[in-house]
């Protein structure tokens, strides 16, 4: 019996499934968030509850933010996404399905708050929108952090919240 | 023919094997290539860094998992006192440093399991705008307060607990380097003369 074939045969499926796992491993990792964070629905903020020493949800969690998520979904067409501005210090940052931050503003850029209108690479932009974004994915994460690390700069940072946007487009002009 | 069978499944499974394998290796090894080290603090580039390739995409997403990017923030990580010892509840530390120059900046103990320390004394975190942008600064890091005026508690941290600095908004000027950045000092560890 010869055994080169049985190598040759073994090394490919090593390069391939090894090929495979650095590709999908950002992207698997992504998907468990977005679909934590959507799971009571897409395309809506959701403010985290202030992180204490009883949280347990992620690993190393900061107790300085207030944190709004929202998993996006362009399925439908454009989102819309508003921040409202916070003192001390506020930012949005988009996260692709593979992980990549694609885009990120914070207070220094955006004195009066952030709005933009999100698509999908390619797709043509609503018209009158501004600020337009295009998301290399048709999902991904939309994230505010409001520096808020006593429990009274929370409370005031979760009635700000309130005011942020996140829409589909569709689901607004219907 | 059932021979033949045997051994095509038997190299699918080590080339899988292999596979899985060598992708943990490599982002293993690849991760420790993105530390840098000042002084007792280990920064990682990978948080918040952009992705240059799948490889470092993967290395990104498994140490930086929607972490600002590093325009934004720079985390630092302490896990040994100026020994090289692990850090201990049963010791008194002193965290000292001068002005950093940054917008904002704070210091959180983390257990050993990564989490907050489980305990009432709401003292897990400290910032800059309870100790002042402007001077010398020190916190006691111990499980009491004692007379300290700033307090980081360990109470209930056990052994191997870490600290984290997070810098936000670093100035321009902003070099991190062991003199710049804060630095731990044993004061007495129980059962020590």
């Amino acid at each position: 019996m010869s055994w080169g074939k049985y190598v040759t045969g073994a090394l490919l499926i090593a390069v391939v499934t090894h090929t495979v796992c650095i590709y999908a491993a950002p992207r698997l990792m992504m998907n468990v968030a977005i679909e934590r964070i959507g799971a009571a629905g897409f395309n809506t903020w959701r403010l985290a509850d202030r992180v204490t020493p009883a949280s347990r949800q992620i690993v190393r969690p900061s107790p300085d933010f207030a944190y709004s998520a929202c998993a996006y979904d362009l399925s439908h067409g454009p989102v819309a996404i508003s921040a409202a501005a916070w003192e001390p210090y506020w930012s949005l940052s988009l996260y692709a399905a593979n992980s990549d931050n694609f885009y990120v503003i914070d207070d220094r850029e955006a004195h009066y708050g952030a709005g933009i209108t999100l698509i999908r690479r390619g797709a043509r932009a609503p018209d009158g929108a501004e600020t337009v974004v295009q998301s290399p994915s048709q999902r991904g994460i939309a994230l505010i952090r409001r520096l808020a690390p006593t429990p009274a700069q929370y409370s005031a940072a979760a009635d700000v919240s309130r005011r942020d946007v996140c829409a589909s487009l569709a689901s607004v002009a219907g | 023919m059932l021979r033949r069978v045997l051994a095509w499944a038997a190299a699918a499974l080590i080339g899988a094997a292999l596979g899985v394998g060598s992708a943990w290796a490599t982002l293993e090894f690849g991760r420790a290539s993105f530390v840098e080290h000042y002084g007792s603090w280990a920064h990682s580039r990978a948080a918040g860094s952009q992705a240059a390739g799948p490889y470092t995409r993967a290395i990104i997403a498994r140490d930086g998992l929607l972490a600002l990017s590093a325009r934004e923030a720079l985390y630092f990580t302490l896990s040994e006192d100026d020994q090289g010892r692990p850090l201990d509840e049963s010791c008194v530390y002193e965290l000292s440093g001068a002005p950093l120059a940054t917008r904002w900046w704070s210091v959180t103990l983390y257990a050993d399991d990564n989490y907050l320390v489980r305990n009432s004394d709401h003292a897990g975190a400290i910032d800059v705008s309870r100790i002042g942008a402007d001077a010398v600064w020190s916190v006691r890091v111990s499980p009491v307060r004692g007379n300290a005026p700033h307090w980081l508690s360990s109470r209930g941290a056990g052994r191997n607990f870490s600290l984290t600095l997070r810098v936000y908004n670093p100035h321009r000027d902003f070099a991190p380097s062991a003199e710049a950045l804060p630095r731990l000092t044993t004061i007495s560890c129980a059962g020590e003369a």
